[in-house]
């Protein structure tokens, strides 16, 4: 399977709404991703499925940490994804063969493709997130037990940072303080996995799962009805309405340090009037009905503009939008019973069991 | 018990601190418990009446507050109290949307939760304390009714009484004593259109019905305590039973101390021995004089001992101030005059037992018998036997009110054992035959007509009817029959046959 120009409008869409209202706005990760396809040995990226390369290939998890915002404004040099690789290559003293993103939900769902094409590898159908996730102790790899070290991080002023060794915890913890004192986001790359591994640590088919989600919205054309639209993404309707308040605060910190922050969606849906209130951080959390929890993490939820059903993030939604609220099925990766802590609501501090799809 | 937010707000701890964020829809919702959570954990579950309230720091925007109102909500709770904190709109929404009151407080919310508990224990504190004065002004001596009646309503600060089976006070008064259900041997509450009555039966062991009620009337202002007075009106139910159960034994051994003494009387032969003229004076029963004998008799159903003393009432209500003495299925009553009596006095004192006999037929199926006048201790056991005879008469005869006098005993018998052969009864109904199938019972009538000596009002009063009745039916009957009633020997052929058929009937 090949990815080109004409596929990113709908992969776009498709990272977008497994973001959950994060993972990072994915304007700018499609423009890179665009001009490098122009460049790029016939104008695609190839996407080969896990199951389809030998068990032995390297596969190098890749993909940007730290502020997204401020990746925005703060452009790469270009210089970031090899310095990356070649950093975890000569620590590990294996080479990489291909490359696969850290987490599909949002911005990262698109720039490893751009890296996969500057760096002329091919691109593994598969992620460690299968949504948008706000730390990496959450990763698949540290949810299935095999640890994060080391990690190699390149950031756009030129420094280069291997941590060889830490806990998943210790790893997010160093790794926030680096971005910090440094240029605000960083490309991150992981020690390479054996294809034949990923099957256990990783969430498969992620890419043409956005993909693919990505064209049925599309599909599914301007203000779909609530039916169409549930159809269309293989989710459920929450609700249907207008915006009624929008609070942020600071949510409980760790350690002494301020947490994410946190915040309060209510929707008044027009039909009932009942009132959908979400919970967020850096995505959306916790749905309640008239005061019942009604959907939570690890289930995807995404807020889409009511009309042209583009999802809006956590923190661009305003009071007085018109909006669909749409809760999405979790990665099996994540309901499966072993990997379920890392992402139930109390993982995030909230004091609530999760309530999912299926 | 319970009572709506709105109440809790006027508390004055509550007022001017505790203010209505949201959900003001939802201030009539009963508080039956306010209790007090540490934090909004869902763990908490919330019971129907319960008014939540957190003690600790509240995060600001917490999503709990919202789903502690949905379980407040689903559970019937009351509503939900918080320390003061800043509530997200969707939040105020919601619980204006769930109709469940929102409050936060300024002061302490644990000294809040203290007046409110307190609020809602205090009608337990009030029946604790009536409860207790109760018992203290009864005590355990037994006391008459009188006494606890008072007692009763000194402690109720309102107006007490102990009514008998039939709703009547026996101490004590009420405005509407009547009102007291005296058939369902329950405690009552009736509503007045001011307040409430209350009565609790007082029963006797193995008694189908209450011997007596003790009831209060709450009015106005008093009517709140509706719901204490019930268990004070236990306890001096109580207290009256004792005195019910201590009295009741007095009069049973009187009862059969007197039973014995006029058995021995009844048996006597010749002169009464010293021995039995010192109990009869001790009784305060006159042997010598004239005696006039009085049989009451009942059914086995009839506790005479309970209810001898009605006996006594009715004969005093004619006046008549007899010895009543509980004697078999009834009472044996006499009276005792100086001379022997005049025939006038002894009509007039027939006639006014028949009175005090109908006033207690009312009330009981008694039936009465009268003796003439003996004089001397024997002279008591013969008319007494006479009373007896004519009073096991009477129970058969309705047609006389199941009243005889042994003067018109006399006759009665013997026209009896005259008419009880075959050949007689034939001829009788032959005799009466155009009078059956008319309107207006005529051959009753004229049977009770010819009993009373061809009296109009007599045989009005038997049967209960307008002497003007009695007049146009003995007419009629004349005139169906073609006799003069003023013939003596067809009054007399009459009346044998009226007594024949009668008998044969019945």
């Amino acid at each position: 399977m090949r990815i080109d120009l004409a596929d990113v409008p709908a992969l776009e869409r498709g990272v977008s709404l497994l973001g959950s209202g994060g993972g990072g706005d994915t304007v700018t990760a499609a423009a890179l991703l665009r001009r490098w396809l122009a460049d790029a040995a016939g104008g695609a990226v190839r996407l080969t499925a896990a199951r389809d390369l030998p068990p032995g290939t390297r596969v190098v998890p890749l993909g940007l940490v730290g502020a997204t915002a401020v990746f925005t404004e703060k452009l790469p040099g270009g210089g970031e994804f090899r310095a990356a690789v070649a950093a975890i290559e000569r620590w590990t003293g294996e080479r990489a063969d291909a490359l696969m993103s850290i987490e599909v939900g949002g911005l990262n769902g698109v720039l490893p493709l751009a890296a996969a094409a500057d760096l002329r590898l091919s691109y593994v159908d598969a992620d460690l997130s299968g949504r948008g996730l706000p730390r990496l102790d959450q990763l698949s790899v540290a949810a299935a037990g095999r640890g994060l070290a080391p990690v190699a991080l390149a950031e756009p002023g030129g420094q280069v940072l291997v941590l060889a060794d830490g806990t998943p915890a210790e790893i997010e913890r160093t790794v926030r303080s680096f971005l910090t004192g440094s240029g605000g986001w960083a490309v991150l790359a992981l020690a390479p996995i054996l294809a034949g591994d990923l099957p256990g640590c990783s969430v498969l088919g992620t890419t043409s799962g956005a993909l693919d989600l990505g064209r049925r919205v599309l599909a599914a054309g301007e203000s779909p009805g609530a039916d169409r639209l549930a159809a269309a993404t293989g989710g459920r309707v929450l609700t249907l309405g207008r915006v009624l308040e929008v609070a942020h605060r600071m949510g409980p910190g760790e350690h002494g340090r301020p947490g994410f922050g946190r915040g309060s969606v209510t929707v008044t849906d027009h039909a009932t009037r009942s009132l959908l209130r979400l919970e967020m951080e850096n995505e959306y959390l916790l749905a309640l009905r008239d005061g019942e929890v009604v959907a939570s993490t690890p289930d995807v939820l995404a807020v889409l503009d009511r009309r042209t059903c583009v999802p809006i993030s956590t923190e661009v939604l305003r009071h007085g939008t018109e909006v669909a609220v749409l809760q999405l099925p979790a990665a099996g990766f994540w309901t499966d019973p072993r990997h379920a802590p890392a992402l139930r609501p109390r993982a995030y501090g909230i004091d609530s069991d999760p309530v999912l799809l299926r | 018990m319970s009572v709506p937010v709105r109440r809790l707000l006027a508390l004055p701890e509550w007022a001017g601190t505790v203010r209505v964020m949201a959900g003001a829809e939802g201030l009539d919702r009963t508080v039956a418990l306010p209790r007090p959570v540490s934090d909004l954990s869902p763990e908490h579950t919330v019971g129907a009446g319960e008014l939540v309230v957190a003690t600790g720091p509240m995060p600001q925007g917490d999503w709990r507050i919202d789903a502690l109102l949905r379980r407040v909500a689903d559970a019937a709770g009351a509503g939900v109290l918080l320390p003061a904190t800043a509530l997200l709109e969707g939040t105020r929404r919601l619980a204006d949307r769930l109709a469940v009151p929102l409050l936060t407080a300024t002061s302490e919310p644990l000294d809040l939760l203290v007046a409110a508990r307190l609020l809602l224990a205090e009608p337990e504190l009030d029946r604790a304390e009536l409860v207790l004065a109760t018992h203290r002004a009864l005590g355990e001596r037994p006391r008459p009714p009188e006494e606890v009646v008072t007692a009763l309503a000194t402690v109720l600060r309102a107006p007490v009484a102990l009514l008998d089976d039939g709703g009547t006070p026996v101490a004590g008064e009420l405005r509407d004593p009547g009102l007291v259900r005296v058939a369902e041997p329950v405690p009552q509450r009736v509503a007045l259109d001011d307040g409430v009555l209350l009565a609790h039966p007082v029963p006797l062991p193995s008694a189908p019905r209450p011997a007596l009620w003790l009831a209060t009337e709450l009015r106005g202002a008093a009517a709140e305590r509706a719901e204490s007075v019930p268990q004070a009106l236990a306890v001096a139910a109580g207290a009256a039973q004792r005195w019910l159960l201590t009295h009741r034994l007095e009069l049973e051994r009187d009862a059969r101390a007197r039973s014995a003494l006029l058995g021995d009387l009844l048996r006597i032969d010749g002169e009464p021995g010293d021995d039995l003229r010192r109990r009869a004076a001790d009784a305060g029963w006159r042997l010598g004089g004239w005696h006039v004998g009085i049989r009451i008799g009942t059914t086995s159903a009839v506790d005479n001992v309970a209810r001898g003393a009605e006996v006594t009432r009715a004969l005093r209500a004619v006046d008549i101030d007899a010895i009543v003495v509980e004697h078999g299925d009834g009472w044996t009553a006499w009276i005792t005059v100086d001379e022997e009596p005049t025939a006038t006095r002894v009509r007039a004192l027939g006639k006014r037992l028949r009175a005090a006999h109908h006033e207690l037929r009312a009330t009981m199926g008694a039936h009465m018998g009268v003796g003439r006048p003996h004089a001397g201790p024997d002279g008591l056991a013969a008319t007494v036997a006479e009373a007896s005879d004519a009073a096991r008469l009477a129970a058969t005869r309705p047609e006389s009110g199941t009243f005889l006098h042994v003067d018109q005993l006399g006759m009665a018998q013997l026209l009896l054992e005259w008419t009880r052969t075959d050949t007689f009864e034939p001829a009788a109904r032959a005799l009466l035959a155009p009078l059956r199938g008319q309107p207006g019972d005529l051959v009753r009538t004229l049977a009770t007509y010819l009993d009373a000596e061809s009296s109009i009002t007599e045989t009005a009063a038997v049967l209960g009817v307008h002497r003007n009745t009695v007049a146009a039916r003995i007419e009629r009957v004349e005139r169906e029959l073609g006799v003069d009633l003023r013939h003596r020997d067809e009054r007399l052929a009459l009346h044998l046959a009226c007594r024949t058929v009668t008998l044969a009937d019945s």
